[in-house]
């Protein structure tokens, strides 16, 4: 999957998902919570690291 | 209303507002301007002109500020505009209140009231809607 093809489903822009994998975003818990399901994951600690 | 958000983005680095990114957008600005200009060419610029160029900018002002208050803007966005205009609104306010410290001080030296009645407007009606905004805000949450 793309990275505009997830921003799309998810409701976010493309930089937002961008930021997102460098790092350089901590997402909301709904934001979260949608991108684990579009993935296929069925927890969000399984996509999401707390550090 | 009439323009659509989905033909803007949200200006970031040149001020404050919109810019089209469709040629869809590029028509609606053109459109928006085109009166002003053939009304200001065409016609003298008596009472019912001025009134023709009231009325469209006040349409076209509406329909500004519902494009504007519609632009498309995920999480991640809405925090960032948060940030930026905060931080230009402290800014405005720093800048007012220097012009204001100066025209007191003015005041004083000089005997005489200079001090602009405009801007002490502008910090009441600012403080005015940040309470208001507080008072919205701790209701709703």
């Amino acid at each position: 999957m793309t990275q505009e093809k997830l921003a799309e489903i998810v409701g976010v822009t493309r930089q937002t998902i961008i930021s997102l994998e460098q790092n350089r975003y901590n997402p909301s818990l709904l934001l979260a919570y949608k991108i684990t399901k579009v993935l296929g994951r069925k927890v969000i600690e399984d996509v999401f690291v707390l550090e | 209303m009439i323009g659509k958000p989905q033909w803007f983005k949200r200006r970031k680095y040149t001020g404050w507002g919109f810019t089209p990114v469709t040629w869809e957008g590029w028509v609606y600005i053109f459109i928006a301007i085109l009166p002003l200009v053939l009304i200001r060419v065409f016609s003298p610029m008596n009472q019912m002109g001025i009134i023709l160029v009231v009325v469209w900018a006040l349409v076209v002002g509406f329909d500004f500020a519902d494009i504007i208050l519609h632009l498309p803007k995920d999480e991640r966005d809405m925090i960032h505009e948060a940030i930026a205009e905060r931080n230009a609104l402290w800014m405005i306010i720093t800048v007012l209140a220097i012009g204001i410290g100066y025209q007191v001080s003015s005041s004083v030296v000089v005997g005489v009231s200079k001090v602009d009645p405009v801007i002490v407007v502008a910090i009441f009606a600012g403080l005015l809607v940040k309470i208001i905004s507080n008072v919205y805000l701790d209701r709703k949450d």
